[in-house]
């Protein structure tokens, strides 16, 4: 464990030695050290179970030159590509679901647009304290929650109207029914999640997931694939904002985009045989870490 | 296992558009970032100059490199990094293509309250595409 921290850090810092190189430094070290980096997070992140932008962002927006608008440019098509993939196999195997995500990506997808909006709109020192801020709270939230397969709920009378309700066969071929709860609260809670999605440029599974599950009562499979499927539409409508704003500078954006999703090939192949849980207390370290780094520096103490 | 979607469930028919329009938008995204690094299509931004322009903000970057906003990028295809900007905006396209395939499928099914979901959301997809709210660009 302490070898993946050390090479996490010793990548994380190497830009740092880079820029001491000054003009000496070639300006394809930069893609090509984002594109290792991003590899590494793209293995964690899947074994970690959370998503490659919430570890992304923080890193590079704190620990490499450029400027957070195209971090956070990159960190949402990023999640934007990595989701689009997955879905249609998640769609056939009903373990994500439409109908369930109609509701909550309309709202998302709305209030990412806002926060994207508001993320240009605001000062930059602002923007990374926050930041640091909602990374500090995500290491907690990752440390703290545990999923829960809860079946047996009570629908609400918003749940019945929409039509939120199916079934899939889970890993035991048996037949899981769902039907969700406290329907308009998860609505709301993923106007919540978009706006902080398209501000820092995050996929937010890290939220969705715990929405899905906890408040709305949907299995905890189901909650990850249709998170999935929900970041695959609400970071479209934000990326629109970064597309016309010239935020997507393709040198970071496309390097970033491969090696997250190699590394999460890597990382789902590798998942059966590595210890999750001392992965998952990587990953919670390097999220403290990486938002303590993106508070300080947007308060101006660690520039 | 998993239990397969019906093949009229228009879940299914979501399922079949992404997986078709994903395969042929990775091709293209891989296509134009060879094209674009290897120096086969010149970029519009010299790479060399790249390192002292990542560190404005975007805004800025546009004005030093006199680079378009908004939609005008569609002009510059025959840069190597617009080529990976069409790329970007082509993935951002995907998600409202097949939600505006499927409100047909959701109308055939009797599932009207999800027919118009579908609806309002290609049209929120439709208006950050075409930059139409205050601050788009």
């Amino acid at each position: 464990m302490i070898r993946v921290i050390l090479l996490v850090a010793g990548l994380a810092l190497a830009p740092s030695a880079l820029a001491a190189g000054g003009d000496a430094a070639a300006w394809w070290a930069w893609p090509l050290a984002l594109f290792t980096l991003s590899f590494l997070l793209g293995v964690l992140a899947v074994i970690a179970g959370v998503g490659g932008g919430v570890l992304f962002v923080p890193i590079v927006g704190s620990f490499f030159p450029f400027h957070l608008d195209f971090v956070r440019g990159a960190g949402l098509v990023l999640a934007l590509a990595g989701t689009l993939a997955a879905a249609p196999t998640l769609l056939r195997s009903g373990l994500a679901s439409l109908r369930l995500v109609l509701p909550l990506a309309l709202a998302g997808s709305i209030c990412s647009l806002a926060g994207a909006l508001a993320g240009f709109a605001l000062p930059v020192n602002v923007v990374q304290s926050a930041l640091g801020l909602v990374i500090l709270a995500v290491a907690v939230l990752v440390l703290i929650t545990r999923g829960t397969d809860v079946v047996a709920i009570e629908p609400d009378a918003f749940g019945r109207l929409l039509g939120l309700n199916g079934e899939f066969n889970d890993h035991l071929q048996q037949r899981v029914q769902w039907r969700t709860r406290r329907t308009a609260l998860g609505v709301a809670a993923f106007g919540g999640i978009g706006f902080i999605g398209g501000l820092f440029g995050l996929g937010a599974g890290w939220a969705n997931v715990p929405a899905l599950n906890l408040l709305m009562g949907a299995p905890l499979k189901l909650a990850v694939g249709t998170s999935g499927l929900a970041i695959s539409i609400i970071n479209s409508s934000a990326a629109w904002v970064y597309i016309g704003r010239g935020a997507l500078l393709p040198a970071i954006a496309m390097p970033a985009i491969l090696g997250v999703m190699l590394g999460s090939r890597l990382g789902a192949h590798l998942l059966h045989g590595m210890p999750s849980v001392a992965v998952r207390r990587i990953v919670i370290a390097v999220l403290a870490i990486a938002g303590a780094r993106a508070l300080l520096r947007g308060l101006g103490v660690w520039p | 296992m998993i239990a397969p979607a019906s093949e009229r469930d228009p879940q299914h028919t979501y399922a079949r558009w992404l997986e078709l329009g994903t395969r042929i938008v990775f091709a293209f995204g891989v296509l134009a970032l060879a094209l674009y690094l290897s120096g086969l299509v010149a970029p519009l931004i010299p790479l060399r100059d790249l390192p002292s322009l990542w560190t404005l903000p975007a805004a800025e970057l546009l004005r030093e490199a006199h680079a378009p906003s908004g939609w005008a990028w569609l002009r510059y295809l025959r840069y190597g990094d617009y080529l990976n900007v069409a790329a970007i905006a082509a993935f951002s396209l995907l998600s409202l293509v097949c939600l505006a395939r499927v409100i047909r499928a959701f109308l055939r099914c009797g599932e009207r309250v999800q027919a118009l979901l579908a609806a309002l959301q290609v049209l929120v997809l439709l208006a950050a595409a075409l930059g139409a709210f205050p601050g788009a660009s």
